[in-house]
């Protein structure tokens, strides 16, 4: 009831802050239009029946790609998939940090020591080239791309929760639960994990529009998955025909921008609805 | 703590750091399914066995992934970082032709974005809840979800294909190119369009930040009793909420500038700029490992020593720190 409750009240300050409405717009409308691609009276993505590189007209809206491909169908079914990898992405990162960030601040001692080196380890190396030699290495199928996204990107969000979970674990009522025999596990489910959780709700969201960003970075250069047409994939097979096809690449960018930009819009709201006071940096 | 203890113990945090990162990047290439012989000799190591035994002799590829580890770090040591299976060539001498293109793209680009983000950061902050900082904030939020890649093609059609002002791709006119001081200013000329678009990008990191961070300053209490005291406002932001809040920034372009090595591999890829971000892409399209693990150990290098020179700045700074060890 309670958390219920907590959420309603989010989405509530959320649809009050000016951004926030916005982002929550943005993000419906895109993951609406995701959820509708097979309805939708599109060609077949894969489809190369048609004339190659059309410029738009009212049979094709955005015209066709080099191999004869319907663009808007494409640039819809890239929706799916984008956002797709986002949020997987972003969950399998925000297991891993949440679970490591609690540990490491709520036992301290060995343990931290060793999850923040880990930490501060992927602060100093650029993750997005790990995640691209794994993606060349151990090939780019859809699911190994989410994986791989997840497995580069958690230290941000262990790095908030661990500060966070190193406030609330002296709160008084924890302690007091301390006190009465509670096993540690009990502790950290029941009460440190909610008390704690909030900015790194926040920088989860912000995750997603990260995720859909290193996915279209990765598939801009060539190692995204051929089988989908993900944002990333369409600006990178465009960009030979940049002088006599600009839309191509632009229009999927496009959407690309919108998407995150709407994500970062909401992210950012959020964290401004958890912490009023503390001007938090969740992005870089 | 006395300061030189304190540096001491930076340092040597700093190198275990380096190695676990060495070792991590080591053990994740070579733990890799396929024969880099494959990719390098390709169809001659099909027909020819004792060539592709002789190759991976050559590179050491025969001994046990703990031998080639050890062998590794005692030959960085050395400063040596291999040979690059592709060009046969000194990994390090392929890095070090490329780093000043890098450098020139990523240093200037940082340079720019820091002066102009925090610029507009400050002017964004002085007017807060008024129009102009509204758009600066919208305009701030754009270009913190714009792909690189992307608005490097948007720049790249509108000045090159459409415009037709300034060049599209690469680092100098290649079928004629010019002489002495004019040989630097068509690479000026070539480098506006990838030092734009990366201070685009980047520009949003310190506008942000300057902005949170003066805003946060101004509802200290200290300014409250400088308002109380009688000082003006232009005084009291200049002397001190602008003093006491430039600190995180400039953090910020330090940090930066430890990543500048490693380039903006997909701003380069997109405008055909041959640095060290290329490189490292083109190397790992190719499995040239040596390449990849090379460049890596130098942007690691690069990052840890821009840490620590942040950290040594910070120490002489600040007596904090000195004392208890953390910031």
């Amino acid at each position: 009831m309670r958390t219920v409750n907590i959420f309603a009240q989010t989405i509530k300050s959320i649809i009050r802050d000016k951004y926030g409405l916005a982002g929550l717009v943005i993000i419906t409308i895109i993951i609406a239009i995701g959820a509708l691609a097979p309805y939708l009276p599109l060609p077949d993505f894969n489809s190369t029946e048609f004339h190659r590189l059309e410029p738009p007209s009212p049979r094709h809206l955005l015209g066709t790609d080099y191999l004869g491909r319907d663009l808007l169908s494409r640039v819809i079914w890239g929706a799916r998939i984008s956002i797709l990898v986002g949020f997987v992405a972003a969950g399998i990162s925000a297991i891993i940090g949440i679970i490591l960030g609690t540990l490491a601040g709520y036992y301290g001692g060995l343990i931290d020591n060793i999850i923040s080196r880990i930490i501060e380890i992927f602060f100093m190396i650029p993750t997005f080239f790990i995640a691209l030699t794994l993606a060349a290495i151990y090939g780019s199928n859809i699911y190994m791309l989410m994986l791989i996204i997840g497995l580069t990107t958690w230290p941000v969000t262990a790095r908030v929760m661990r500060g966070q979970v190193l406030i609330t674990r002296e709160f008084l009522y924890i302690e007091a639960t301390r006190a009465i025999g509670a096993s540690d596990f009990r502790i950290i489910t029941k009460y440190v994990i909610p008390a704690s959780i909030q900015p790194a709700i926040a920088n989860t969201i912000l995750q997603v529009g990260n995720a859909i960003m290193i996915e279209a970075g990765l598939s801009y250069l060539g190692l995204g998955d051929p089988n989908y047409p993900s944002w990333g994939r369409l600006i990178y097979e465009g960009q030979p025909y940049v002088d006599t096809a600009w839309w191509l690449s632009v229009i999927p960018g496009l959407f690309l921008l919108v998407t995150v930009l709407g994500i970062n819009f909401l992210g950012d709201a959020v964290n401004r609805i958890f912490n009023p006071k503390m001007s938090q940096r969740t992005s870089l | 703590m006395s300061l030189a203890r304190y540096l001491i113990q930076r340092i040597f945090q700093s190198i275990v750091v380096l190695f676990a990162i060495i070792v991590i990047n080591f053990i994740i290439i070579s733990l890799a399914p396929g024969d880099p012989i494959q990719f390098v000799a390709g169809d001659i190591a099909i027909s020819s066995p004792e060539f592709a035994a002789y190759l991976r002799a050559k590179w050491g590829l025969d001994k046990p992934l703990y031998e080639r580890l050890l062998l590794y770090i005692y030959n960085i040591l050395r400063g040596d970082l291999g040979y690059s299976y592709r060009y046969s060539e000194p990994v390090i001498n392929l890095i070090l032709e490329r780093l000043p293109i890098t450098l020139l793209l990523t240093v200037t680009a940082n340079v720019l974005a820091f002066v102009i983000g925090v610029l507009i950061g400050i002017y964004s902050a002085r007017n807060i809840g008024k129009k102009v900082d509204t758009t600066l904030h919208v305009i701030n939020f754009l270009l913190w979800s714009t792909p690189s890649f992307w608005l490097g093609i948007v720049l790249m059609i509108i000045f090159s294909v459409d415009l037709r002002i300034l060049p599209a791709t690469g680092l100098m006119n290649v079928r004629n190119p010019p002489q002495g001081m004019w040989l630097y200013l068509d690479i000026l000329y070539h480098s506006i369009l990838p030092v734009a678009t990366l201070t685009l990008i980047t520009l949003p990191l310190y506008f942000k930040i300057t902005r949170d961070s003066m805003l946060q300053q101004a509802s200290e209490d200290y300014v409250m009793t400088y308002r109380a005291i009688g000082f003006s406002e232009n005084v009291i932001y200049r002397r001190y909420i602008f003093r006491n809040s430039i600190i995180p920034p400039v953090t910020m372009f330090g940090i930066h500038m430890g990543f500048a090595v490693a380039g903006a591999a997909l701003i380069e890829n997109v405008f055909g700029w041959p640095g060290v971000g290329r490189l490292l892409l083109d190397s790992i399209r190719t499995r040239d490992y040596p390449v990849i693990l090379g460049v890596y150990v130098v942007i690691a290098s690069s990052i840890i020593i821009a840490n620590l020179i942040i950290d040594i700045i910070y120490a002489l700074l600040d007596p904090r720190i000195r004392i208890t060890g953390r910031r």
